[in-house]
């Protein structure tokens, strides 16, 4: 598995680089305040630095307040009234867990009895119970369905994933390497699509739920994973053709000339090669199916209810307090986040993210 | 010779498809599902627009063609032209706002004596990566009417008096407003600070010499040189101001009292709410022309689909 080793040294650099960054900022000041002292930087200069960066510092932290002010929320019992009549408070009183208990929930596997007939006789087989979180110990009687609407998500998610690389994987390769009859009208449609068709999802919802009704598709997990298929192809196969340009084509030839057959070029070279793009399209095609709202609220019942409708049928609902409705948000977001700030540096060169390095 | 053979090779013959174009296979799975799922309900969405449709006769395959009748009765309705106005509206509004903030924090984040920027600039994107809902979801919460309120607990921090924001028609425009410029500044800080760092050094240090002071440098060097990227950027960000649904949908569904209802919003509670199928999807295409001219001119003029040429 060397993609995962190679992560792990990505992740080991940043983790350094993070670490490092207070001594090397250390390292500056002092740099700066012998300057000072020897006379050849004017205090004046300094000031002036320190007064903008803590200017630009205070305009990122103002940025970013409405994700701390949830954060806090989520920890703090009642619900986060940073203002109170005793003053600002940017820290909850008493911080505690339970608003995330609440979101979790019990996770215990149940005892099951297995049993085999073997010639007459029956032998039992009971598994113990398996207590990893049991709330009610902390005093959250009742919980969130959150588990619910994750295996939902999950079940729309996976199917998802499986289809849309079966349908991007070929057509990046064919798109990058082969030269054929229409290849740039489908490019050019793809493009377009990515980039003025996010809206026509909603645009199109009331022909796609009449469609789904009448089929019988509706409120079918697996119908609307294909459809989130679909809408992930035109973004995701341009990216990975663009990835796959990047691939030298003299390895290709090279192939060749020791006889290699075409398949065994795509499996032995171009897969290999390109495995960074393709955890970045699985990735992708994953959050597609992850974070989708609109259409999944018009299509599924309130059973099959993925993670983003359930957050959004928590919206409003008065008996739920404050803290955990963010807790709800976060356990839901927090990790997206993460993944996608990860992948982030992998569709760089495809997009024009370049300028943010440096 | 048999037929069979015959006709196999006339189609490799064939000008069309030659035997070159067998990597077109590959391709096809992918625009097929793509098709079916797109473009075959953009073709029922039309059929839907000319006919009758309601949840009662559509399922028992009974709607009725009544030709332009849909067309003909949202044109005429005051309130598809209310909602045809607050949708520019906000499309001017927000998209002044987010290429404001963008612009000012691309310039903050870029300043000569701004330490650690690579650091804030990494901060800064973080909202990228949160699924649209939750972002959505916190902002209401931020605009609640309740204790937990934060525009209003900001509000009496500065002794003033709670707003109701979401029943107050111009207020939940703001709302909507700020909503918007937060949901776009990253996108919007990545490509100005990008074009940002693309203006000349040298530019910079001549106007300096001529005496320049920092906001005259700013008109005559910095806005010119990043004005291509920045207007690409609005045209790209106009267009999901003009589809946006999500943030009225969830705020108060467009309310209060249907004065917010963007397009699409309209579209969707026609048909959805009021169960008329028809005028809701001849309102759907009404708004996918509006913003297909808009999108055709703006790519006529901007070359939005560069790079497919020489790729």
């Amino acid at each position: 598995m060397s993609a995962i080793s190679d992560i792990a040294a990505e992740l080991a650099d940043d983790a350094r680089t993070a670490a490092m960054a207070p001594v090397e900022s250390v390292k500056d000041a002092r740099y700066t305040l012998e300057g000072i002292r020897e006379g050849r930087v004017s205090p004046a200069t300094v000031l002036k630095t320190a007064g903008i960066t803590l200017g630009a510092a205070v305009v990122v932290a103002l940025l970013l307040f409405p994700l701390y002010w949830v954060a806090v929320g989520a920890f703090s019992g009642t619900g986060a009234s940073l203002y109170s009549s005793s003053g600002i408070r940017l820290w909850p009183a008493d911080p505690t867990i339970e608003p995330f208990l609440w979101v979790i929930g019990d996770l215990i596997v149940p005892s099951y009895r297995i049993s085999l007939g073997l010639g007459g006789y029956e032998v039992f087989l009971q598994t113990p119970e398996l207590t990893f979180l049991d709330v009610s110990q902390y005093g959250v009687t009742e919980t969130s369905e959150f588990k619910r609407f994750f295996a939902n998500s999950l079940t729309v998610a996976i199917p998802t994933v499986i289809l849309a690389m079966c349908l991007i994987v070929p057509s990046a390769y064919a798109l990058s390497r082969r030269q054929f009859i229409g290849r740039s009208k489908v490019l050019y449609g793809y493009v377009l699509f990515t980039q003025i068709g996010g809206g026509l999802g909603v645009a199109l919802l009331i022909a796609l739920y009449a469609l789904f009704v009448q089929f019988g598709f509706n409120d079918s997990k697996l119908a609307l994973s294909a459809y989130y298929a679909a809408t992930a192809v035109p973004f995701n196969t341009w990216l990975l053709k663009t990835y796959m340009d990047g691939i030298p084509v003299s390895y290709e030839e090279a192939a060749m000339m020791d006889g290699a057959p075409s398949w065994k070029i795509v499996t032995e070279i171009i897969l290999p090669l390109s495995k960074a793009g393709l955890a970045t399209v699985f990735i992708f095609t994953f959050l597609t199916g992850w974070t989708e709202f609109v259409v999944a609220q018009t299509l599924l019942s309130t059973d099959n209810y993925t993670l983003p409708v359930g957050l959004y049928s928590l919206v409003g609902r008065y008996s739920i307090p404050w803290a955990r409705f963010s807790a709800f948000a976060l356990t839901f977001a927090a990790p997206i986040m993460l993944i996608y700030l990860f992948a982030q540096r992998y569709i760089e060169g495809g997009l024009s993210f370049g300028g943010m390095e440096g | 010779m048999s037929v069979v053979d015959s006709a196999v090779e006339r189609v490799a013959d064939s000008p069309v498809v030659s035997k070159d174009d067998l990597p077109l296979l590959l391709v096809l799975p992918g625009l097929f599902v793509f098709l079916a799922f797109m473009l075959f309900p953009v073709l029922y969405l039309v059929y839907l627009s000319f006919t009758n449709a309601e949840p009662a006769t559509l399922f028992q395959g009974k709607e009725q063609w009544v030709g332009l009748a849909n067309y003909a009765t949202v044109l005429s309705d005051g309130q598809f032209w209310n909602s045809m106005g607050v949708t520019w509206l906000f499309v001017a509004t927000s998209v002044a706002l987010k290429v404001l903030v963008g612009l000012g924090i691309g310039l903050v984040v870029t300043g000569n004596r701004v330490r650690g920027k690579r650091f804030m600039r990494a901060l800064i994107i973080i909202p990228l990566g949160l699924p649209g809902i939750f972002t959505i979801t916190i902002w209401r919460g931020i605009f609640s009417s309740a204790e937990f309120g934060l525009a209003n607990q900001f509000l009496r921090m500065a002794g003033l008096d709670s707003i109701a924001w979401l029943s107050e028609r111009w207020m939940a425009f703001l709302a909507y407003n700020v909503t918007e410029a937060w949901l776009a500044y990253p996108f919007m800080v990545i490509i100005t600070v990008s074009a940002l760092q693309d203006v000349s050094e040298e530019l910079h240090e001549a106007a300096m010499i001529d005496g320049a002071g920092f906001f005259a440098r700013f008109l005559h060097v910095t806005l010119p040189s990043i004005k291509r990227p920045v207007l690409f950027a609005s045209i790209l960000t106009a267009a999901a101001s003009f589809q946006q649904f999500l943030i009225p949908y969830v705020f108060n569904q467009g309310g209060p009292s249907r004065t917010n209802e963007l397009l699409i919003v309209y579209g969707y509670r026609e048909a959805f709410r009021f169960q008329k199928y028809g005028e809701g999807a001849a309102i759907m295409l009404v708004a996918v022309a509006v913003i297909g001219v808009f999108m055709m001119l703006n790519v006529k003029k901007g070359q939005l689909a560069e790079g497919v040429d020489d790729a």
